[in-house]
């Protein structure tokens, strides 16, 4: 069925798109590639991860800032800005900025601005004008509804509701414990990425529907977990923020993009796997003429059949580790790597598609749970049934890449054991840990492995060029950080301060890995343990609109 | 500065076997105070941090930094510990962007207006430039507060805001070019006394001899002083801030409000919000962790002031821990219960204002002996020893604000 078209603006020209269509994909399918611009260096940013975690698609919509578009329907009339540029995002003039950026660390005011002394308040507010992204609007037409509050205490929570997540919630039902599951996309087709109720790996719902009929699982889609506070996990919905104490977790929550770490990698065009494909099945858009593939996964290998199918000229896939350097002027226009005989290629191209996806840490790392390499990915360290450091946080890690028997089978090992903890836990044998009570010791990551608690090879991924953009929310290059230790300052919470990695809008979703290798590359490994530090978490997981968090007896 | 030495500096491991002073605590008041006794010709001094510097309290602050208070005497000192921050890019030739961001006190109830006209006028006699506005004033000077509770006034001023974190940093390298030795990840297991006052640390990694402690603790330190079997009626108590995705400049002035809960948000000079609401019932104790009540709270009560904020994004939370004396003043001198301690704790949630001047008065008592006449207020014998610690119980603002 055609949908209706609809006409919208952005920056003050006229768009057209497919009504109910997110806005950031109907710009693109316009060709407007470019949807904001980096904080520091107006780095030009595109449609990347298309999950709403990324911030590189972030514009002003009808006056509300810093508005998401990858996730936001098109409606007639909208009126889109980009947001941190003048005169537009597109030709935002204040991109010179990047070009003297290797003179520019984030430490740079540190000995400057200071004389002549008259100018000194000066100097501030012309820092303050740069800073900044979206515009506060006046109020007039900001939601503020009051929410209920709800508290419910599941023996079982499960977050994430793709295959891996219901497969454990069935287990654990089988196991006789009382199960809910959240899932934050409100569509059960989409949960789960590639392998949700209904997706991949769950071709026609039969997961969903034994969990949810057969077993009488509480399965509550729209539901997006929000912290973990103790023992206690915060989730919000539509009209409802819920505090779930439940006496096992179930953390079954995907994967995020792995952006390769080389210079040009933040580019528009270098968009991630799932987000081509859903690209061409779900949206009919074609993101590119010429592609490159870099990296692995069993979605990469598909979108490359669907873009060649589409007309696309593919190339690749090459290795991440080949990949040099992502050129143009804005968007993609080049790849430069080293092919199999060794020698540097420059291959030239509009898109580049990677497949490399990295687990999705967030409860993990805020619950204060160890984590280490596995397969060069930094993931939760578990034992085969899925437990944590964390006594009753269980993990069905990342199985995306796996396949959907994998994940069931996961699952079903966590699902099973959780309940077996939660068992134990009605009769005060156990309890879920409250975390690290004074969130004062960093996360310790085992770079070696602990054999006995996890088959991990213990090796991190190379992290790329120092050039390269390792934390695209405060532009933070692998030279800077590499300074700041060589200057003295070690500590992981120092270096996050110093530079400002992790702390932007995406929360480090999107650069803890490259970040975390940064940081520990060399001696800021303790000695003793051979630990690798991180920072500390910290809630919310993910950014929430004050608004939605109103309710009507705050005390 | 040659970075080989704040390498050396920040790495330095070997454990002294003796210091002049040991200073316990490498958050603002510890790294000041070195930087003071060090100023005034001290040497062989040592500086014992749990985490890494500024971990604690002046890492999780918002670094507010105010002349306007509520009282007369406290006005007079804020004044001088504003403009050491004013000097201190000088004196440590490092930008710690102290930045003139505008100061304001929201007035929600009549009642209140009639307060705070005393305390303009003892502002004016001191010569704190505060004005009293109108409502509509209010609203002209901070939009953020249009469509939002009604307001009665605001007391407004030119007070600052610097980076705390580049405060430490600041400190940092100025002290890693001097005699003084930093022990970061290190902890103090015991405090040895005999008949002359305290002589040595004991540390999770060694025995240092010493015949001068400082205790710069913070939050910890009724934990530091029970070692030594002090007594202090400080209570840690914890606070709790959040901060927003960065917005384009849309609040002139640091905000504060205490009816009908207290509260305060304002922007940094990148764009983000910082903010919190007070819970007038948090017990007291040690604990860093964050709430889910606290999003809620400060959420539902900041947008019902600032509806416009309604649209932020909240995209971190955490928690520090106040150290609240009796009296909502800090602790800062030696105490007659033990020859050779020093207290300059009790800072009450105003630490990061006071500790720079406050190092330097404490510096000059340590060295010289005379104590400056501004440093009596601060005695830390001036309590009752029956004296209950303050805490939740007590209101802030009405306390001080009916002196």
């Amino acid at each position: 069925m055609e949908r209706a078209r609809v006409s919208f603006t952005f920056d003050g020209r006229r768009v057209e798109g497919v009504d109910g269509e997110p806005v950031a994909v109907s710009l693109l399918a316009a060709g407007r590639r470019t949807l904001s611009r980096s904080f520091r260096f107006h780095r030009p940013r595109g449609l990347m991860c298309s999950t709403g975690q990324c911030g590189w698609c972030e514009c002003e919509v009808d006056g509300r800032p810093s508005v998401r578009t990858c996730r936001l329907p098109v409606r007639e009339g909208m009126v889109v800005r980009g947001e941190h540029a003048w005169p537009s995002v597109e030709r935002d003039l204040l991109r010179v900025l990047d070009l003297g950026s290797r003179f520019v660390p984030p430490t740079f005011y540190h000995h400057r601005f200071l004389r002549p002394r008259a100018l000194r308040k000066w100097y501030l507010d012309v820092i303050r004008w740069f800073g900044g992204r979206g515009r506060l609007g006046d109020g007039s037409s900001v939601g503020r509804v009051a929410r209920r509050v709800l508290q419910d205490a599941p023996d079982v929570l499960v977050v994430g509701g793709g295959a891996g997540g219901l497969s454990a919630a069935i287990a654990a039902a089988e196991g006789g414990a009382r199960v809910l599951v959240v899932e934050a996309e409100a569509a059960p087709a989409r949960a789960g990425g590639a392998g949700g109720a209904g997706g991949a790996g769950d071709g026609d719902g039969e997961l969903l529907a034994l969990a949810r009929a057969a077993l009488g699982v509480e399965v509550r889609f729209g539901t997006v977990a929000t912290g973990w506070y103790g023992a206690m996990v915060t989730a919000v919905d539509g009209e409802t923020i819920w505090e779930i104490r439940p006496r096992a977790i179930v953390a079954a929550m995907g994967t995020y993009e792995l952006v390769p770490a080389v210079p040009g990698s933040d580019r528009p065009g270098v968009i991630g796997a799932r987000l081509a494909g859903r690209l061409l099945t779900e949206h009919r858009v074609l993101p590119g003429e010429r592609a490159v593939l870099v990296g692995d996964g069993v979605e990469l290998t598909a979108v490359g059949a669907a873009l060649r199918e589409a007309g696309a000229a593919v190339a690749g896939p090459i290795p991440t580790t080949a990949l040099q350097e992502v050129g143009g002027r804005g968007a993609v226009a080049w790849v430069k790597y080293i092919g199999d005989d060794g020698a540097a290629r420059r291959e030239s191209a509009d898109i580049v598609v990677f497949g490399d996806r990295t687990p999705n840490l967030d409860l993990v790392l805020a619950a204060g749970g160890r984590v280490g390499w596995v397969d060069a990915r930094l993931a939760a360290q578990t034992d085969p049934d899925g437990r944590t450091s964390v006594s009753g946080l269980f993990v069905v890690g990342d199985t995306a890449s796996r396949g959907p028997e994998a994940a069931a089978e996961a699952g079903r090992r966590a699902g099973r054991a959780a309940a077996e903890f939660a068992r134990l836990a009605s009769g005060a044998q156990e309890q879920i840990d409250r975390g690290r009570p004074s969130a004062e010791a960093a996360t310790r990551a085992t770079r070696t492995g602990d054999p006995a608690r996890s088959p991990t090879d213990g090796q991190p991924p190379k992290h790329g060029s120092p050039h390269a953009v390792l934390c695209f929310c405060e532009d933070v290059r692998g030279w800077e950080i590499q300074a700041e230790r060589t200057a003295g300052y070690q500590d992981p919470e120092l270096v996050k301060r110093r530079t400002g990695a992790l702390t932007g809008p995406c929360q480090g979703k999107y650069c803890l890995s490259a970040v975390t290798c940064a940081f520990n590359d060399g001696n800021v490994a303790t000695p003793s343990t051979g630990d690798v530090l991180l920072p500390t978490g910290r809630p919310p997981l993910r950014p929430l609109r004050l608004g939605d968090l109103v309710v009507e007896d705050p005390a | 500065m040659t970075r080989g030495a704040l390498a050396a500096f920040l790495a330095r491991t070997d454990m002294p076997v003796t210091a002049e002073v040991v200073i316990v605590g490498g958050g603002i008041g510890g790294l000041a105070i070195a930087r003071e006794l060090l100023a005034q010709g001290m040497r062989d001094l040592v500086i014992v941090e749990r985490g890494y510097p500024g971990s604690g309290a002046t890492g999780r602050n918002v670094a507010r930094i105010r002349a306007m208070q509520l009282t007369e005497a406290l006005t007079h000192v804020a004044r001088a510990c504003q403009d050491k921050y004013d000097r201190m890019g000088d004196e440590l030739d490092f930008n710690v962007l102290f930045y003139r961001l505008g100061y304001a006190w929201v007035l929600y109830e009549a009642e209140e207006l009639e307060r705070m006209r005393d305390i303009v006028a003892m502002h004016h006699r001191i010569g704190v430039r505060s004005a009293l506005l109108s409502p509509d004033d209010t609203l002209r000077r901070l939009p953020v507060l249009r469509g939002g509770d009604p307001v009665v006034g605001a007391v407004l001023n030119d007070d600052a805001i610097v980076h705390h974190d580049a405060v430490v940093w600041a400190h940092l390298e100025h002290l890693a070019r001097r005699p003084v030795r930093l022990l970061a990840g290190t902890t103090v297991r015991a405090i040895e006394v005999g008949d002359h006052g305290v002589e040595a640390v004991e540390t999770d990694r060694g025995r240092i001899e010493t015949r001068t402690v400082v205790n710069a603790a913070g939050g910890w330190s009724g934990e530091l002083n029970s070692l030594a079997r002090v007594v202090a009626p400080n209570r840690p108590l914890r606070r709790e801030v959040l901060v927003t995705a960065p917005l384009r400049r849309s609040i002139d002035a640091a905000i504060t409000f205490y009816r009908p809960t207290e509260g305060w948000f304002n922007q940094t000079l990148r764009g983000e919000v910082v903010m919190g609401v007070v819970d007038p019932d948090e017990p007291n104790g040690i604990d860093q962790s964050s709430s889910a009540a606290f999003l809620r709270r400060t959420a539902s009560l900041v947008t019902r002031k600032a509806p416009a904020l309604a649209d932020a994004t909240v995209i971190r939370q955490w928690a520090g821990m106040y150290d609240v004396s009796p009296d909502h003043l800090p602790l800062v001198g030696p105490t007659r219960q033990l020859d050779g301690w020093w207290q300059a704790n009790g800072w009450s949630g105003r630490g990061m204002l006071l500790a720079p001047y406050l190092a330097e008065l404490l510096a000059t008592r340590m060295t010289t002996g005379a104590s400056p006449s501004r440093l009596e207020m601060f005695d830390p014998d001036r309590f009752d020893p029956a004296a209950k610690a303050a805490g939740h119980e007590q209101d802030y603002y009405a306390r001080y604000a009916a002196r």
